[in-house]
């Protein structure tokens, strides 16, 4: 995937670039898609992802135009976001606020290019980096109209910081070093796709933990994971522990027969509260 | 001294012993005192037999049956190496209701096929290991003289420390402490001289090892979730290569009596022959792998030394 393969109003994407001028081409597109569909669009970087974006090109070529118009807004990132104390409630007040704003003006929404690599360098930030994804990726399915490329630079976010942002994307593109899996916001809980093993399991039990979930039910549909190994089930069954310590129960929908025989073989129907659903349930 | 005089006594330790019997007759000549001088004595009476059996031993026991707990051994102990932890539950329930337990079991019943009496004989050994310093229990194995290979008979003399039958009681030498880690260290019978598909495999091949299987699995014949199950154990062991096994490992698959076969090799040591047979701990902690694997697949063989570790899996087909 070289260019957003899908474009929709929720869209989350997470992209994984080298240098400002490769990854250009691809905001310029995914802004394009945006304008396309009458939505306002925000453009967050810093001083040289923003003047690669003015540079001439065939898609989106008069940016200068649409910045004038007000379509565009262009960012510096420590405008939109506060990096060194970083606040996801405040975040989420500042988005809302301009997708409201974008929807009063006659927009049908807002879209955003956002180069969060400030953010993903901060200092042990990851915990909140991963609960801003979380939060934001429940604003984007459930929001006033807002969809998002969240963009890090590699080489100069840690591997592990990078793996455990773009987990939590339901749409990734990076040609490596990202976990086979993703966790995102869906149909009132949380979704998990791709491969659970042993390799990633205490990866995705983090991303799990971290998730802003609330409420006595904690729905995890599993119906769109490839592979879960006895790690992933662990992982599992490790949340569903923590969950219920705060009074919440894992119900996990969508769940083939394979896995529910492995749950009950692992004892995890006894060391846990989950409920278990089939898919078609 | 008669089996009624033996009996009198408490066990005083694991008490292992084989019967040995050539019709229904000399097999219920045998079981049937021991399950009655049990239930004389208020043990708890449990009989993990073939299904044929069973009701042999139902109808003989007659109102004495509704007493005995009975299981299939086919069902419970259709791959061998999931028998261990079916008598450790047992024995469990057993030691904390207080009672004493007399347990019959069958592993190595007739129409079990070769390698299935391979592991039959290690798991007799792994008895011997897993009980002798636990709590005391009686075992009584049938095995059927007549039906069964003479070889495997003969195996059964040396893992159990006495024997019945027709000749009467024998108290054979202990089986030696060493006897255990003989058998789980010896290779398995080298694999036919048919055309094997395999690779090598470490870190990042997972995702193709699982490829890899899902495409054997299917050839041979299999689908839905037969597949995904044997993708799930592959998986499970390739992964124990790549974690705990040096780093890497090597997976074959072939064809073999009835059956498809993978086997994963890897230059690791597990030193403890009791991998995988032990019911999972009543917590969240890791090592669950080999058990899995056990419970999913129809025969799983592991053998371990010092030179590397071979995990071979069945499918019937």
């Amino acid at each position: 995937m070289d260019r957003p393969a899908v474009a929709g109003p929720a869209d989350h994407l997470c992209w994984v670039f080298d240098d400002a001028s490769s990854f250009a081409p691809v905001a310029r597109q995914f802004l394009a898609d945006g304008l396309a569909r009458g939505e306002r669009l925000l453009f967050v970087g810093d001083a040289e992802g923003i003047d690669a974006l003015r540079q001439p090109a065939t898609v989106l070529p008069d940016v200068g135009e649409l910045v004038a118009r007000g379509v565009l807004h262009v960012v510096p990132v420590d405008g939109a976001y506060r990096t060194g104390q970083f606040d996801a409630d405040r975040q989420l007040e500042f988005y809302d606020g301009a997708t409201r704003r974008a929807v009063a003006d006659g927009y049908t929404g807002l879209r955003v290019v956002a180069d969060v690599t400030p953010l993903a360098v901060d200092p042990g930030g990851e915990a909140d980096l991963v609960r801003w994804e979380h939060l934001a990726d429940d604003f984007f399915a459930h929001g006033p109209g807002m969809s998002a490329m969240c963009a890090y630079r590699r080489g100069r976010v840690d591997p592990a910081v990078l793996a455990a942002a773009a987990a939590v994307h339901p749409q990734v593109h990076a040609p490596d070093d990202v976990p086979p899996f993703r966790v995102w916001f869906d149909d009132g809980g949380l979704a998990v796709a791709g491969v659970l093993d042993a390799f990633d399991a205490d990866h995705a039990l983090r991303v799990l933990l971290a998730s802003h979930v609330a409420g006595p039910v904690v729905r995890l549909d599993v119906s769109r994971v490839e592979f879960v190994d006895a790690a992933g089930y662990r992982a599992l069954a490790r949340w569903a522990q923590a969950l219920q310590a705060r009074s919440a129960r894992l119900c996990l929908v969508g769940t083939s027969r394979l896995f529910r025989r492995t749950w009950q073989v692992l004892g995890f129907d006894q060391l846990t509260d989950a409920i278990v659903e089939a898919a078609g349930s | 001294m008669t089996a009624s005089t033996v009996a009198a006594r408490p066990a005083a330790r694991f008490e292992h012993s084989a019967h040995f019997y050539g019709d229904d007759h000399e097999f219920l000549a045998g079981v049937v005192p021991f399950v009655r001088e049990g239930l004389a004595a208020d043990d708890a009476v449990v009989v993990v037999e073939p299904a044929r059996r069973l009701t042999l031993l139902r109808e003989a026991l007659a109102d004495d049956a509704a007493a005995v707990q009975f299981h299939d051994m086919a069902a419970v102990g259709a791959n061998p190496a999931r028998i261990l932890a079916v008598w450790q539950e047992i024995v469990a329930q057993q030691v904390a209701a207080g009672r004493t337990l007399r347990g019959v079991g069958e592993p190595a019943f007739v129409g079990r096929r070769e390698p299935e009496l391979l592991e039959c004989h290690l798991h007799e050994l792994l008895l011997n290991h897993a009980f002798d310093s636990g709590a005391p229990w009686r075992l009584l194995c049938p095995y059927d003289e007549q039906g069964l290979p003479p070889a495997v008979c003969d195996g059964a003399r040396a893992t159990h420390p006495a024997w019945s039958g027709a000749t009467g009681q024998v108290h054979g030498p202990a089986v030696p402490g060493t006897a255990v880690q003989a058998a789980f260290s010896a290779p398995l019978p080298a694999p036919p001289r048919t055309p094997q598909r395999g690779r090598s495999y470490r870190t990042g091949d997972l995702p193709a090892v699982r490829q890899l299987v899902a495409e054997n699995a299917r050839s041979w014949g299999l689908s839905g979730e037969r597949v995904e199950a044997l993708v799930l154990a592959a998986s499970e062991l390739a992964t124990n290569s790549v974690r705990h096994g040096g780093g890497e490992g090597a997976l074959s698959a072939w064809r073999d009596f009835g059956g498809g076969v993978l086997e994963f090799t890897d230059g690791g040591h597990l030193t403890d022959p009791l991998a995988g047979r032990r019911a999972p701990s009543k917590d969240l902690a890791g090592g669950r792998g080999l058990y899995l694997v056990n419970q999913l697949c129809d025969l799983v063989q592991l053998r371990s030394s010092p030179a590397g570790t071979t995990v071979r899996v069945t499918t019937w087909l």
